[in-house]
Parts: structure tokens; sequence; C-alpha cells
């Protein structure tokens, strides 16, 4: 019977080795022009090899088969027989889309008809660049004199990495270091980090002669053309250095630089460290020389993998769980200071305190407990940054314009799910940036700019909060043609545009239906507008502002919270109903008696420090009874101009609280982001606080 | 003879579970799985594995310097090792096999192979 | 060694065997096997005011003593509010009106405003699970499908009764849920 969890769990490390191609070839691709690192060159063959032996470990014969194909031209790559180029980087990217789209055919999605006829075209693109440049030269490793030992382990890629050392006349060193088992990895990487400024570190190598039971003896070979003197002084202390090679390299091939002549040869002066030859002969294994370290402290190990990875369902089951005991410890809290104050006698008031006390300490651990999970569910945004960059470079190859793509603040985390929700509306951003805002070079030129324009794709922290901005130097937005355009499509009257402003004229662009071209070009993306992009981000709790000025650029700035999953919320009744009013959405809260409150054109309004603000009584939002109250508590919400004062009857305290979405019938109910519990169980509904501000924005949203 | 101990070296999380249910099949087997060379290097001292399984294409030490260290090492040379790799290279698979790797299997394979093979050198 | 086999199918598969077609089958394989002999089907029977009503077993996911019930905003009429049940934040219907039993709507905002045999059926529905206030839970009937018979012609208001069903002299009306909650 097929499992559908190993299905799952291919897809997933599939998903997670395209991820990581991608963005090794991005840092490729900015490597154009300049020799590509070895190193990277080695993971980039490495992932699609991955992926080959993954899928056809799976039966997934058509992704091993362009899987290998890749791997090919990657292994040509490294092998110095195809260069690295623009061509064949859009090559092996355009590789990667088409295995995620199999990918996501084998993962269950219907098919794509596209992905056929792009796999058989990428598969002949790369199998014509593998074949090319087929250039082998005479063995130089022959003639230098390897033990044939140490060669006999050496693959393919080691093989050729040693020939381009010898090839640049540069000399072969063995670097031999002795590390105890317990952290001889990270001692290995201190190691290659002092050597990698001096040379290339081509191959690791075990010592096959056994060492105690405590430390293990490790060759390193390393290309270098420093003087061994000068490797010797680097490593000093850690391992010792001699040549590798028989004899010494005949540098006939390249011309050779004066300082490149290798060093005399000479057995290494090292007391400190084992040498082959001197390693004392050990106990055999299983005998009394398994006492010591080692021994107490075996492990009952079945993986050693340090990371484990997690469904964020799963995750959202945990948050919920939490939320759930911050209700319960709520609960506590409130039985404890019920029994302190009805307490007469001593010893329940006194048993009233401890709980008390106890349930602080809970409600700290819970704290903890709270992070720990949100901490978790932190990814960085480079996610989908990478996927941006990829098609970023595609549209603007195909846009004819010229472009340089700047992308800073990758390593912000936010919560998985806004990294996922947010890729959709960023993508649409930064087309709109190419399409509308970046001109073509020449009418660049014209305007005395650089001809080269800039689109920026930038993230911050900022407290609590993460700010993603999307600009460009483009043409900047005409305000006239936006005023123009939404009287024409009917967005909003002659008259009110008289009195909008500037910055309320750019915001009119987000609104349903609204775009300035009437040319819908193909980059502009399926007639999706702004609105929507607005709506994305309000679902996650976000804000969008635009900044534009002619002939200079525009900007978009996203306001996001850290994470979605628990939130601090201001609970306030209104009657006899209770809800819950997200606290990042509230910029402050006054109060006002009855008799302060002023009206303009009949609509309520209240001064709160020298700006008036609209009085917006959440009961008749809502369309509930409203009762009479000695003085109203204003919540004021929104941003900038757009802030209204939300009036409710009592303020009943502050909670964290885990926002549910109301179940498949409700969903969608204006200005209810969802419900959450409170101590008794009951069913709070949390405000939208978003979609709140943007109703009473409308006019026709009138109160009452 | 029961309670023997495998240990597979493989970093494809998914190919690395395929691997360990393939033995777990043998009955009285005891699995241990290790995502690189390195973590290798760190078990091998602590337990007497009666078969080593490992991957070619590794982040660190590659599994030709594995079989090497493996192979030439007196306290390790006589457990059986099978190199289970995509590598279908000629020359890979040679020296692998010139190393002392005891079977060499390219993926993909049927797990029955791989089975029975674990049986046949674990002698069950 | 069933431990083994298990762990056998969790992660393996034969290379020619197709799995998406295998996922896609799996749900319906119950849903094919076709009965030789008819067997009677399960139903919950409960009161609403004078009536006494019926749906498939299958479709019901509990019976729940009343909770609190949270009233929502800008929601039709027949929606008493959004309940908690353990966590999930799902919608009460009132199914009176529609059903023209009551004129109306009624407040229930807890268990200490209805009697004291009310209940909520929490039914299974693919546009969301939703529970309906009943008067009182009557119990399972065994009815025999071939049997039923159709919603009589009444008026357009009877669209919410997908069939009637009748035993040992009892009527029971056989609910269109997804007509009720609509």
């Amino acid at each position: 019977m097929p499992p559908p969890r190993a299905l799952s769990e291919f897809v997933a490390e599939a998903n997670e080795v395209l991820e990581t191609l991608a963005h090794d070839l991005a840092v490729l691709d900015a490597q154009r022009g300049r020799e590509p690192e070895p190193d990277l060159l080695n993971a980039v063959f490495r992932a699609a090899h991955s992926l080959k032996g993954l899928s056809a470990m799976f039966g997934q014969e058509k992704i091993a088969g362009l899987a290998h194909h890749l791997e090919d031209v990657l292994d040509a790559l490294r092998l110095g027989k195809v260069q690295n180029s623009d061509a064949l980087v859009d090559t092996l990217l355009e590789g990667v889309d088409v295995l995620t789209l199999m990918l996501r055919e084998a993962a269950g999605e219907p098919a794509n008809p596209d992905t056929h006829p792009r796999a058989a075209a990428v598969a002949d693109h790369f199998a014509r660049l593998a074949g090319g440049g087929q250039a082998t030269s005479a063995d130089v490793l022959d003639e230098v004199g390897i033990d044939p030992a140490i060669r006999a382990v050496f693959t393919e890629y080691e093989e050729h990495r040693l020939r381009e050392n010898v090839k640049k006349g540069v000399t072969l060193w063995k670097v031999r270091a002795v590390f105890s088992l317990e952290d001889f990895d990270t001692r290995l990487a201190a190691l290659n980090t002092t050597l990698k400024p001096l040379g290339e570190v081509i191959s690791t190598l075990p010592s096959s002669q056994p060492g105690d039971d405590a430390s293990i003896a490790f060759d390193l070979i390393f290309g270098s053309g420093r003087a061994k003197a000068e490797i010797e002084k680097a490593v000093e202390g850690v391992a010792s250095v001699s040549p590798l090679t028989q004899k010494t390299i005949s540098p006939a091939r390249d011309a050779v630089p004066a300082e490149f002549t290798p060093a005399p040869r000479k057995p290494p002066p090292s007391a400190l460290f084992l040498q082959e030859a001197s390693a004392p002969d050990l106990p055999a294994f299983g005998g009394s020389s398994q006492s010591g370290v080692m021994q107490g402290a075996e492990p009952s190990l079945r993986s050693l993998a340090q990371t484990v990875r997690v469904d964020i369902s799963r995750l959202d089951g945990l948050m919920n769980t939490i939320g759930e005991l911050l209700t319960v410890r709520a609960n506590i809290q409130r039985l404890a200071e019920v029994a302190r104050q009805s307490g007469s006698t001593p010893l329940p008031k006194l048993w009233a305190q401890e709980l008390q006390k106890e349930s602080r300490a809970l409600e700290r651990k819970l704290d903890d407990l709270q992070n720990g999970v949100l901490d978790v569910r932190m990814v960085p945004l480079v996610q989908v940054f990478d996927k941006l960059a990829r098609l970023m470079r595609r549209l603007v190859r195909q846009s004819g314009k010229d472009v340089h793509f700047e992308v800073a603040g990758g390593d912000v985390e936010l919560d998985k799910l806004i990294v996922e929700e947010l890729s959709d509306p960023l993508m649409h951003l930064l087309r709109n940036a190419l399409d509308h805002g970046v001109e073509a070079p020449d009418e660049r030129i014209a305007q005395g700019k650089d001809a080269r324009g800039v689109i920026r794709l930038k993230a911050q922290q900022l407290g609590n909060q993460v700010q993603i901005e999307v600009g460009d130097d483009g043409a900047g937005m005409d305000e006239t043609r936006i005023r123009q355009v939404a009287i024409e499509r009917g967005v909003v009257t002659r008259e009110a545009t008289e009195e909008l402003e500037r910055r309320d004229l750019l915001n009119l662009v987000f609104l349903p239906g609204f775009s300035t071209r009437q040319d819908v070009s193909e980059l502009s993306g399926r007639g999706v507008g702004l609105d929507v992009v607005k709506t994305n981000l309000s679902r996650l709790s976000g804000l969008i502002d635009i900044d534009s000025r002619r002939g200079e650029g525009t900007r978009f700035l996203l306001t996001l919270p850290l994470t979605l999953a628990i939130i601090r919320a201001l609970i306030v009744g209104v009657g006899d109903r209770t809800f819950a009013v997200p606290l990042n959405s509230v910029t402050e809260i006054v109060s006002v008696k009855p008799a302060e409150l002023r009206t303009i054109e009949r609509h309520e309004v209240i001064d709160v420090r020298g700006q008036t603000l609209p009085f917006v009584r959440l009961a008749r939002v809502f369309g509930l009874r409203e009762t009479p109250v000695e003085r109203h508590f204003v919540v004021i919400i929104g941003l900038a101009q757009d802030r209204f004062g939300l009036a409710v009857d009592a303020l009943l305290g502050q909670e964290d609280i885990v926002t549910k979405p109301l179940g498949g019938r409700l969903r969608g109910v204006r200005g209810i982001a969802g419900a959450t519990e409170l101590g008794d169980r009951r069913a709070v509904l949390v405000l939208d606080v978003g979609a709140l501000v943007e109703e009473l924005k409308r006019p026709t949203a009138a109160v009452g | 003879m029961s309670g023997c101990k495998v240990l597979i070296v493989e970093d494809s999380r998914a190919t690395r579970e395929l691997l360990a249910a393939a033995i777990e099949v043998l009955e009285g087997v005891e699995v241990f799985t290790v995502v690189s060379g390195f973590e290798a290097l760190k078990v091998l001292p602590r337990h007497r594995f009666s078969l080593i399984i490992t991957d070619i294409n590794m982040p660190d030490i590659n599994g030709l310097e594995l079989i090497n260290f493996v192979k030439k090492n007196p306290h390790y040379r006589q457990t059986p090792l099978f190199v289970v790799t995509t590598e279908g290279r000629e020359q890979d698979r040679d020296r692998g096999l010139q190393l002392g790797a005891d079977e060499y299997l390219v993926k993909p394979f049927q797990s029955e192979i791989l089975t029975a093979l674990a049986r046949r050198y674990l002698k069950l | 060694m069933a431990r083994f086999d298990d762990l056998l199918n969790r992660f393996f598969y034969r290379a020619d065997e197709n799995v998406g077609a295998w996922l896609e089958l799996a749900p319906e394989i119950a849903d094919s096997i076709e009965e030789l002999e008819e067997l009677p089907e399960e139903f919950l029977a409960f009161e609403l005011s004078t009536e006494t009503y019926a749906v498939p077993i299958g479709a019901v996911r509990e019976i729940l003593k009343v909770p609190l019930i949270t009233s929502v905003p800008r929601v039709a009429e027949n929606v008493l509010g959004v309940m908690n049940v353990r966590g999930e934040m799902l919608p009460v219907y009132d199914l009176k009106q529609r059903l023209n039993l009551d004129s109306t709507p009624q407040r229930v905002a807890g268990p200490n405003d209805v009697p004291r045999e009310t209940r909520v059926v929490l039914l299974k529905d693919p546009e969301g699970d939703a529970g309906i206030l009943v008067d009182r839970v009557k119990g399972v009937v065994r009815l025999m499908l071939s049997k039923l018979e159709p919603a009589p012609t009444l008026g357009a208001e009877r669209r919410a009764v997908a069939g009637l069903g009748r035993k040992d002299g009892q009527l029971y009306i056989l609910l269109d849920v997804e007509q009720a909650l609509g």
C-alpha cells in the first residue's frame, strides 16, 4: 500500500533542497564574471545530486530524470568544463522552477499543461550544456606523485580541485591534527577557518590509523602557495604540516610567480602531535580501553540529527493549548483573589496568598513557553525574498528595462504564516514597481537619471513590528491622473477629490477596481489590483502606506506584526456584550462625558489634545442596543489622518488572546476577526480593527 | 544472532527513514542513524556495529573517506559496509569497492534487496 | 513483526503503484461498496416545537448541553451566535423561524435561557460544522431508505424538508441541513 506519509516526507525534503538550490544559484548569479567559489559550486552540485537520489528513491522518475540532467550541468560547471554565464544561470533557474512545478504535481496538485514541455526544453538545454567542452588534459596528478592510498579516497571532484591547484603551481600540503572525539567537528571548522585565507582545503581525511578511543586524527589536504613556515605558524599548536606530493611541482603549464616556489621538504618538527608512525599501539576495541570518558557518556541514540521539522499546524495546536492554559491561569488567579478577600480565618487567607504566588510563577513559566513556541514559528524573510529575487530577475529581463534589484533585511524573522502570506502582495508591488514605476532607459537618460533603475526590497524590525519597504526610483505617481481615474471609475465624487489631500489621493489606488493604466500589461499580473494587496495585508493585521514623488519614485511601506499567534488585547464592554480589541491597533484610550461631545454636520466628534476625531459608537456600528452611560471610554484606532474614536461602555482589562476564526459559515463577518475564549469559556468576539477603519473611512458607511 | 546494531550514514532525511525502515524489518536489529561522516566518526567507537550503510556524497567527509577509515582501522575492518548511493559513476564505484566496501547499491533499488543483503551479512 | 510491517507500509510503496490515484480513491472506497440487501439507516430524531425531525446519524458530530452562546452582529437572524467547543468557535442556529415553527427570533445566550431538555446538535457540514438548537433529543431511529416519502408540496417555505419517514405511527421529518442553515 502506498504510504501517504512517505510521500509527504519526500515532498517536504525535496522542497527544502530546491529552496537551497535556488538560494545558492542566486549567489552564483551574483558571482558572474568571477571564478565562482569552489565551495559554492560544490554545494549547488550536491543539492542537485541529493534531489536526484531522493526522487529516485521515492519512485519519482521524472523529477529524478530532470535532476540528473541538472546535476550533469552542475558537475561540468564545478569541474570547469562549462563556464558560469548569464545564459547558464537562466537555464539553471528555469530548471529549478520546473522541478518545483513537478514536485507540486507529485504532491497532488493539479497538473499544469506547461510543465511537460518546459521540462523537455530544459532537459534538452541541459544535455547540450553538459555535453559541450569536454576538455580533459593529461593528468598532472600522476606527475606530482601522491600516495596512491590517499588518492584512492578522493572523489572525482576532489581530484579536479587537486588538479586545479597543481595547475596553478600551488603546493599541496597535508595538515595533520588530532582532536578529541567529543568536539572534533568544531575544532576542524576552526582549523578550516584558519586555513582558508591561505589557500584551499580540498579534502578532510580521517586518519585510518586508530587513535585512542577518545581522539581522532585528520589529514587536511590543503593547496597553498604560501611558505611552509607561514602555514605552520598559522596552525601552531593545533596541527602539523607536511608536503603531500612526492615530487615538487613542475609549474611548466603556467607561469608561476617566484613566491610560489615550493618550500623544501622536510619532516614536520612536531613533537606535540602524533605522527602516523609514532601512534602508540592500542588495545583492541571492546577491551578494557573502553573505560574513561566515552564509556560513561554513551547516549542511547537513535538519530544524531540536531533539528526536527514540524508541521505548522502542530505549532498552532500548541499555541491553542497555551492560550487555554492562559485562561486557566487567569481563573486560578481570580479564585485566589476571591479566597484571599473572603477568607475570614488566617489559614485560608494564608493559603490563598500561597496560591497567588504560585499562580504568578505559573504565569512566568507560561510566558517562557509562549515565547519559546513563538520563537520556533519564526522564519527569516529570506525564504520569500529569494523567490522574489528570482522572479524579478526574469521579469526584468522580459521587460527590456535596466533595473538593479536591491534586497536587504532577509535575516529579519517573522511568523511562518505571515511569511507565507507575504509573497503574493510583495510580488504584486514589485511587478508594479517594474511595470509602472521604473521608466525605460532612454526616458530615464532624457530626465537626467541613471539609465539603470533601482527597485528596493528592504525589511527591518522595529520593536514588535516588521517594516518592509518596496521602493523604486522611477516616475512616481501622478496625482492628477489618479484623481481623474478615480472620478471616471466612480470610486469617488469630483467634489470629494477636491477636499482630499495629496496623501489621501495616493491612497485611492487601494480602492477596489482601481488601476492607473488602461493597458493591462502582461507584467502587471492578471488584473489584480492594489486593493487585493491591501486586503491580503489586513488579513495579516498589516498596514500599508504609500509615499510617492513625481520623477523621484514610489515607496510602499508595509508594517506587520511579528506574529499572529498570541496578541495582547483590550477587553471592552458594550451593554452586556464583551469584545476584544487587539492592542497593536489601539493608539490610546481616553474617556469623555456625553456633554463633551460635539457634532459636525451631525456627526459626533471629540477633541483629543487639540485634534478633532470622529466619535463612533461601537454599539451603533454593530446595531446593538445602546445604554446610557455617565462617561464613554474611547479607544483610538487607525493611523495618521484616518483615526477614529471608538466608543465603548466599559474597559474590562487586558488579556493575551489567541484569535480563532469563526467556524465556516460565519467566516468573513465584516469587522469581526474571530473569537477568543476568556475565563468563563465564553466565546468573545475579536474586532477586526483594520476592516472597521476601512469601513468608517467610506462615506457610505454612515453610522446609525 | 540477535541484538545486533546497524549504523546508517545518510544526509537525506527521507532516504534515511527509508533505509532504516528496510533494516528494521529484520527482527532483533537495532538501527542507528546519523546524518554525516563526522557523526559517524563520533558514534563508531561507542558501539559495536554489525553493519554500516553509508552514502557517498555527504557534506563533511565523503563516503569514500569513511570506507577507508573503517576498512583500514583494525577495530572496525571486519564490519561489513554497504555503500548506498546515487553515484553511478564507474570511477567512484570502483574506488568504493577497492577501498573495501562489501556491497555497492545504486539508488533507486528495491528495499527488499537491501533487506535481503543485510540479512545475509548479519547472518540472520 | 506487526510493527515492522507497519513501518514498511508507512515508508515504502512499489514503484509501479501510482500514488496520486490511490490518494484520490481512498476516501471513496467505503462509499463504493454496494449493499446487497437493504439495511435500515440510522437517524437522530429530535423535537422542534411540536414536530419531530431527523438527520442521518452520520451527519451528527456530537450532542451538547446548551453552552454559553455569544451573539454575533451583522449575521442572519437565524444565527444565535458562536459557541466555544473545546477551543473551536462554531455557529449555533435557530431553525424554528426557517421552519415556520416560530415567528419571532429567540435570544439564547446560555443554558439559563432555555428549558432543561434543550440541546445543541452539532452537525458535520462541508461548509463548516454548525450547531442547531433543538427542544429535545428523542434518540436514534432506524428507517428504510426505500420507504421514505418525498416531501409534500406545502408552499415554498418547506424546502428545508428532504423527505418523510414513518415508523410505529410517528412521523419523522428529514431535515435538509444545507437548506435549513442557508
